[in-house]
């Protein structure tokens, strides 16, 4: 019996540091865009996509945390938004600041429009670091 | 009858751009989205950017050989734009300018600004005749309204593709002759007649004595205008269709209008791109355009005269091959030239008039009652005059840093005036090296030919015309 129960909880904690980090991912990064410069974001993107190519689809996790003026390349009116949608399509998370929107709709008079892939979170810097909690290595291209 | 004549020819040309459609080849760049627009959410605050073109230019330097301005300086062989040598090293172009968006958080407002600070038709006489520096870009476009962007200020106007083009992609160093003598606007204020002299295909040679060298009064037009512009681009069915249409001052980049005459731009293009982004995307485009306009002159030949100039051509690219075609028609103030081909200015005292009667040494053309002093060369516009021209290009890349051109321009003057008619005909050689993206060395020949089909080859316009060399060209141009 206590063998079966210590055999439960390994695979219970197995399961668990597994859901941490993705199914399957051998890798997890986060990227972070907090600039305003469009070579900066052609670069995110860029860098993102050689993950996936090095690692394969399957085998990271790949999130793009964008904040502060590095916002802009989650807006819906954006040169990007075509490698957006195809890289999400290949598993690229994006997260967008809250705080950000905030700030940016009293400027703008409304809140900026995003792409539809586009997840809003908290704070993104706050993002970033519970992914890094999780295993997340951080790159800012 | 004017508005008939230019719905036929775009109706014609329309129906050569929906031929290029239909057989699904594709375009080039898109000067109307590169040069009026940014990439949304992607646009800085401010851009710095140029290019700096130092060139070297050279002929053979060969005199008028006939007529009354027999011996003088031929300003087709003179170096532009001082027309003071046949050889010159000049830096013909040095630009800077910023562009972007002026709050980045709103990609719907996006500005253009350019200034020229080199040598040529821009600054020569960029202040009431005199050089400067000069503006050719000061624009905002308002992104609003989806189908119809609007882009108010000086920019360049629709058109064809060999002056709508960015420049600092332009694959020779001088234009063709179409394109220089039609859309590359001089502004004068009169049309230069209290100055000619003329011979007859018979042989007799008249003249008129005045020492109004009917100099321009500004630069040329940079093929841009001061206006508003509503534009846009759609993807239907794989094609880009690109529209354009614009009123503007119709006085180049001249603060303000000459007159209250507006000129009106239309502007068509279908494209299908293969591939690639910015100025040297591939693919093949079809076009056509029209400008309609009046001209107001207050000197000599005093008055109000229409200005129209149409045309259609199409650009193709792709892999290591390039080419082009363009055809350009024009009614009213055609640009002339000189007098007999010399420099204006030049001065060659009296003038003996000869005629069937024999030669009268001391002529009292304004006829006072004693010998006229001198003539002086005049610059001429030809108010009520007609032209046309066409140009066909053939580029070629045999490694990624070297691409070796040709093209072949032919510009027919003054169609409607048998005596005035003039063909000038070039068949430019180039070749383009690559010493980085952003830095390249071209060098053209230029194998140049005039003739006067009204004129016998002994007679001495005739002459004059054989007097035009070949020109050498070498210019090294980069960006920053």
């Amino acid at each position: 019996m206590k063998k079966i129960l210590g055999m439960v909880a390994a695979l219970g904690m197995l399961l668990s540091l597994t859901a941490q980090a993705g199914d399957f991912a051998e890798q997890s990064i986060v990227l972070q865009i907090s600039d305003p410069n469009p070579f900066k974001q052609t670069l995110v993107l860029n860098v993102a996509s050689n993950i996936i190519k090095h690692y394969g689809q399957d085998k990271v996790n790949v999130e793009i945390v964008a904040f502060g003026p590095g916002l802009r390349l989650l807006f819906a009116e954006n040169a990007n938004k075509g490698r957006i949608k195809s890289l999400s399509s290949s598993g690229v998370k994006f997260s967008a600041c809250k705080n950000t929107i905030k700030a940016m709709g009293k400027k703008l008079g409304h809140a900026p429009a995003l792409v539809s892939q586009a997840t809003p979170v908290g704070a993104g810097v706050v993002q970033i670091v519970d992914l890094m909690a999780k295993g997340y290595k951080l790159v800012k291209p | 009858m004017k508005n008939n004549n230019i719905f036929k020819k775009t109706l014609a040309a329309a129906t050569i751009v929906a031929g290029l459609s239909a057989i699904q080849v594709a375009e080039a760049a898109n000067w109307l989205m590169l040069q009026g627009t940014e990439r949304p959410g992607a646009a800085p605050r401010a851009k710095v950017w140029g290019f700096i073109q130092p060139e070297y230019q050279s002929t053979d330097g060969t005199k008028v050989a006939a007529g009354a301005f027999n011996g003088n300086d031929a300003i087709f062989n003179q170096i532009r734009p001082d027309l003071n040598g046949s050889s010159d090293l000049n830096v013909l172009r040095a630009r800077f300018g910023i562009r972007g968006v002026s709050m980045p958080l709103d990609s719907n407002v996006n500005y253009f600004f350019l200034a020229e600070t080199g040598n040529n038709g821009v600054t020569r006489y960029a202040n009431a005749g005199t050089a400067g520096m000069r503006m050719t870009d000061a624009s905002v476009t308002l992104n609003n309204i989806k189908g119809a962007r609007i882009r108010i200020g000086q920019f360049k106007a629709p058109m064809g593709e060999e002056a709508l083009q960015a420049v600092h992609v332009f694959d020779y160093i001088n234009f063709t002759g179409m394109t220089n003598g039609l859309m590359l606007e001089r502004h004068f204020a009169g049309d230069g007649s209290g100055t000619f002299v003329k011979q007859t295909p018979t042989g007799a040679t008249t003249a008129s004595n005045s020492n109004d060298v009917n100099a321009p009064i500004s630069g040329v037009s940079a093929f841009r205008d001061v206006g508003i512009q509503v534009f846009d681009t759609f993807k239907v069915a794989n094609i880009e269709h690109s529209y354009a249409v614009m009123k503007g001052n119709g006085n180049g980049l001249n603060r303000g209008d000459g007159d209250s005459n507006k000129d009106t731009y239309l502007y068509y293009s279908a494209e299908q791109v293969y591939g690639g982004k910015g100025p040297k995307r591939q693919g093949l485009k079809g076009y056509i355009w029209s400008i309609d306009g009046q001209r107001t002159l207050t000197t000599e030949g005093a008055g109000t005269y229409d200005r129209q100039r149409s045309g259609f051509g199409m650009t193709y690219r792709k892999g290591k091959q390039r080419a082009s075609f363009e055809y350009i028609s024009a009614k009213g103030m055609i640009f002339t030239g000189s007098d007999g081909a010399s420099v204006p200015g030049t001065s060659i005292g009296q003038l003996p008039v000869s005629g069937p009667f024999g030669t009268n040494p001391n002529p009292d053309l304004d006829g006072d009652g004693n010998p006229d002093n001198q003539v002086r060369v005049s610059w001429n516009v030809a108010t009520t005059g007609e032209a046309n021209g066409f140009a066909i290009h053939y580029g070629y890349a045999i490694t990624p840093k070297v691409e070796l051109d040709i093209r072949h321009d032919v510009y027919n003057r003054m169609t409607n005036v048998t005596n005035a008619e003039r063909i000038f005909t070039t068949t430019t050689l180039g070749a383009q090296y690559w010493l980085n993206k952003k830095t390249h060395l071209t060098v053209n020949y230029e194998l140049r030919d005039a003739e006067a089909p009204a004129y016998a080859s002994t007679s001495n316009t005739a002459k004059v015309l054989d007097s035009l060399d070949n020109r050498l060209s070498i210019g090294l141009l980069t960006i920053f």
